[in-house]
């Protein structure tokens, strides 16, 4: 019997029934991972450590936590112990680290099985996945088409049902624009909630991990596992984390969800713009009531993030030298020279532009007029968002203002023209704040998300609305047909 | 933009540009300024910059020694290293 496309809640069924073992189904995410190679999905296989973790699985017999013997896959910007780590980089391309990301421990300690490490955008920087060093990854749903970034690999391994579930991280929608490109659902937990602990920082004041997986019940599923205070992590938050599977079944009557009058949506593709209306009938037909809120800050997200992520890159990625760990030069002449030509060697064009352009933000004379300044933007941001949700529950947009692209058809000539792509997304990062892309249909046969943004620490708001309209219908089921892969 | 701020950014970046390349890098850094350069026109100036979401002072725990040693883990992952140490070129004569 196969086991592609069903849901960790499916799979837990099945094991708990007898049906299957948690040996045969990590075997059968290992053959699917090897029947759909083309997808680019993976960079690095857990193949031996994998099976042999799930022998044991097996052999204690207990199935006390939903995760005991689900195969899952990680992004490969989680330090994963003795297991290679590249964040799809030239330069880290040997690195074995020698611990794991607290994320990534937890959820094996809740007894999944890692089957390997995904393929991303290099140094999750990117929109499309086509910045890795390790080759593009094709949409499941359209081949030589982006799966969206930069956790793409993630979003397409679990789209072709190789995985139910994976780990991404979002700095600026990472999670939720390749789980809308790719039809599946990806939540951004609250700033703080998940350990950043052995992720391979990007940005630090933006980065958040989080889970991809075929339904929200399922992201409740992986976050309960993932959540929790760290003393690891000076920016872990130590609060309660509530059980976000126990109550993500309550009716949606009263909630108020806020349409964000700022995003100007006759802009966008009158398809995506259908969708959109779809959606809105829907949670109203659930009994929620819309309300027209005004972020006047919002539209200055984009270049509020395009000065602080990479001026936080910069400084993160100055740890790559050649000295300590990763890609070092050969033929040098003194220190100074192998740190310029490793880097130079190691780092992809869209990792350099980033850490030139955080480097002149920060540099002497213009640090107050650019990343000074967009830091103040950042607290307007945040403060229109703590103003709207004093009148509605959650926020309702579309993740991305259109669905997968052509390999090679944005960004090339105007790297502003693909830093556009996460307009919609930006936003929660500045402030902070919990988002889910959850699929709601499809425009010329490819996938349509739409976002849903919420309060500090709401994540179970969100996967309750979520939850319940995929109780109300079929979005979230639908399959990408693999067989040109 | 002139091509002399470029060369001294990626100076200070400690990275080299394909000659080939420093164009369309002067021409992107450009683009992307003017973006973030809009930012401008925002008036901000009561407002106190927001460094992170969370605002809180870091929790502090005790200093408690561990035997947590991953010394020779480390040095494994260094290109060049000996039983101690990282291995540089040489910087004093």
């Amino acid at each position: 019997m196969s086991v592609q496309f069903k849901s960790i809640t499916e799979l837990r069924a099945m094991l708990d029934d007898k049906l299957i073992s948690a040996s045969e189904l990590t075997e059968e995410s290992f053959q699917l991972a090897k029947k759909y190679k083309e997808l680019n999905c993976f960079v690095t296989m857990n193949e031996e450590l994998g099976k042999k973790n799930a022998n044991t699985i097996d052999l204690d017999n207990k199935s006390n936590s939903m995760l005991a013997g689900i195969p899952l896959a990680q992004k490969d910007l989680f330090c994963t112990e003795g297991l290679r780590t590249t964040c799809s980089s030239k330069i880290l391309a040997n690195f074995i680290p020698p611990y794991s990301a607290t994320a990534v421990k937890k959820l094996e300690d809740a007894g999944s099985i890692t089957i390997g490490k995904t393929n991303m955008d290099e140094f999750a920087m990117g929109s499309s996945n086509e910045t890795s060093f390790f080759g593009n990854v094709h949409n499941p749903w359209k081949k030589g088409y982006v799966p969206g970034g930069s956790s793409g690999g993630s979003a397409a391994a679990v789209s072709a049902g190789i995985v139910p579930a994976a780990t991404g991280t979002d700095t600026g929608g990472s999670i939720r624009q390749p789980a809308a490109h790719c039809g599946i659902t990806g939540l951004k937990p609250t700033y703080g909630r998940v350990s950043r602990w052995g992720m391979i920082a990007f940005a630090s004041s933006l980065d958040q991990a989080g889970p991809l997986a075929r339904t929200a019940e399922d992201c409740a599923i992986l976050l309960n596992a993932m959540s929790g205070h760290d003393s690891k992590d000076t920016t872990s938050l130590n609060s309660t984390v509530p059980d976000f599977s126990e109550n993500i079944n309550q009716p949606l009557d009263g909630l108020k969800i806020g349409i964000i009058k700022e995003f100007n949506l006759d802009d966008l593709d009158k398809e995506v713009q259908a969708r959109f209306e779809d959606s809105k009938r829907a949670y109203e037909k659930l009994g929620a009531q819309f309300i027209e809120v005004s972020l006047p800050n919002i539209s200055a997200s984009v270049p509020t993030y395009y000065s602080i992520a990479p001026a936080e890159c910069s400084s993160n990625l100055s740890r790559f030298d050649g000295v300590r760990i990763g890609y070092r030069a050969e033929d040098t002449d003194d220190l100074n020279d192998l740190y310029i030509k490793s880097r130079s060697e190691g780092f992809g064009d869209e990792v350099k532009r980033r850490i030139l352009i955080g480097t002149y933000a920060l540099s002497a004379g213009y640090y107050d007029a650019y990343y000074k300044k967009a830091q103040q933007v950042r607290r307007l941001i945040k403060n229109d968002f703590d103003n709207v949700f004093k009148s509605v529950d959650i926020l309702m947009t579309p993740t991305s203002p259109n669905t997968a692209f052509k390999f090679g058809s944005k960004g090339s000539q105007n790297p502003v023209e693909l830093y556009l792509e996460d307009l919609f997304t930006i936003s929660s990062n500045l402030a902070g704040l919990p988002a889910i892309s959850i699929p709601h249909g499809q425009v010329n046969s490819l996938p349509v998300g739409l976002q849903l943004i919420g309060n500090f620490l709401r994540e179970d708001q969100l996967l309750n609305a979520a939850h319940v309209f995929q109780q109300n219908s079929d979005f979230h089921l639908a399959q990408p047909n693999l067989e040109n892969f | 933009m002139d091509q002399e701020t470029v060369s001294t950014i990626c100076y200070l970046a400690r990275l080299e540009i394909d000659k080939n390349k420093s164009e369309k890098i002067k021409q992107d850094l450009e683009t992307i300024i003017e973006l973030i350069g809009s930012l401008q026109t925002i008036d901000t100036s009561s407002i106190e910059p927001l460094y992170s979401p969370l605002e809180m002072t870091a929790l502090t725990h005790e200093d408690i020694e561990n035997s947590d040693n991953k010394k020779n883990q480390f040095l494994e992952n260094a290109a060049s290293s000996n039983e101690d140490y990282f291995l540089v070129p040489r910087v004093v004569e």
